[in-house]
């Protein structure tokens, strides 16, 4: 299999390690990336963010305040703790309380 | 409703010229021609406006009365396959190839690849990128070996025109001014966070992702790409690929017994 490589080990191991020198950078614009969670339960009406797409239940379509249904983009590990109206929390998984009628 | 009246049904619905299906009613046995006729327009209309809003690049650029005409010759010949709207517009990109009008506009196919792309990585399946340090964990002497699981969103568009420069500039709502659309673009889908992101592929990055995709090695798909485009630059190629978040895993194909 290895000698009818083109490409030889230390070429690919060298190719590996200058992106990953350069993913360090990157890495740092990931974890900003990771650095959100998805929030139920704590956008305002019509603020939830969304996939979007027809047929779907979308960005800037939730019905009421604070619908358990609907996310926004939140920095990760403020979505639980953040303090809202009447005592809600947020929460990571989809809630039941405060449904459109 | 059975299914040979149900196809009848179906047909009906797309085409004004079919007569209303047996058994349709209104209420008490009076005629529901009429009746029907709204119901069929507004099947028409929905899904014209989920093509729209499925492929809002292509609307833009063709214009909307020209879109809806397109739309309409769509859903003629391809009604939708599922009941999810969002997953619509398969054949549309196909459609618009062999378009007549649209010869002198070849790249508006594959915008709509790409748009169709994009929709897809939205509504794929949620998956944490491969992190960097996992790639790194491996050692140098076995990164032959390696083998990457494509992440759920990720999707790869190959064109022969500027695609990728037309569909942002199309979408951004910006003039197409200063893009030359025959210089061949290769387009990244991918979604590493909760957002898609296109990307425009260097020359054989494109054949060596799909390549990793279809479950070739690291060693195997980059001296692959290297025979095809001699000018392939694998390091940029494997940052793309950490920073695209393309893939969500990395192993070693088990030894090879002998």
């Amino acid at each position: 299999m290895s000698n009818t490589t083109l490409i030889s080990a230390s070429a690919l191991a060298s190719a590996v390690a200058m992106a990953l020198t350069g993913a360090t950078v990157l890495a740092s614009a990931g974890s900003a990336l990771a650095a959100t969670e998805k929030c139920y339960g704590v956008a305002m009406a019509g603020q939830n963010d969304c996939a979007a797409g027809p047929g779907t239940t979308c960005a800037g379509t939730s019905k009421v305040d604070y619908q358990g249904n609907a996310w926004k983009s939140v920095e990760a590990g403020t979505c639980t703790t953040m303090s809202l109206e009447g005592g809600r929390k947020g929460s990571l998984e989809p809630l039941e309380r405060d449904m459109p009628a | 409703m059975r299914p040979a009246a149900q196809s009848l049904f179906a047909a009906a619905l797309i085409d004004p010229e079919r007569p209303l299906p047996e058994g349709i009613t209104a209420a008490r046995g009076k005629a529901a021609d009429r009746r029907f006729a709204v119901y069929r327009n507004t099947v028409t209309v929905t899904r014209i406006d989920a093509l729209a809003a499925i492929f809002p690049a292509i609307e833009r650029l063709v214009g909307q009365e020209a879109f809806r005409s397109l739309a309409r010759l769509h859903l003629v010949e391809e009604p939708p396959a599922s009941p999810v709207l969002f997953e619509y517009g398969a054949g549309f990109a196909a459609l618009l190839e062999r378009t007549e009008p649209l010869r002198p506009y070849p790249y508006l196919a594959d915008v709509a690849r790409l748009e169709r792309a994009w929709l897809d990585a939205v509504h794929a399946e949620d998956a944490l990128p491969l992190d960097p340090t996992a790639l790194g964990a491996i050692p140098q002497e076995r990164l032959n070996d390696v083998i990457f699981t494509a992440h759920p969103a990720t999707r790869i568009v190959e064109s022969r025109f500027a695609a990728v420069s037309i569909f942002s500039a199309s979408r951004g709502h910006r003039p197409l001014d200063g893009i030359r659309p025959q210089e061949p673009e290769d387009g990244l889908v991918t979604r590493p966070g909760h957002t898609v992101e296109v990307r425009r592929l260097a020359p054989g990055a494109a054949p060596f992702l799909k390549a990793l995709i279809r479950g070739e090695t690291l060693a195997a798909a980059a001296s692959h790409t290297l025979a095809s485009h001699p000018g392939f630059a694998l390091p940029a190629a494997l940052s793309v690929l950490l920073e695209a978040g393309v893939f969500t895993a990395c192993t070693l194909l088990p030894a090879r017994m002998e």
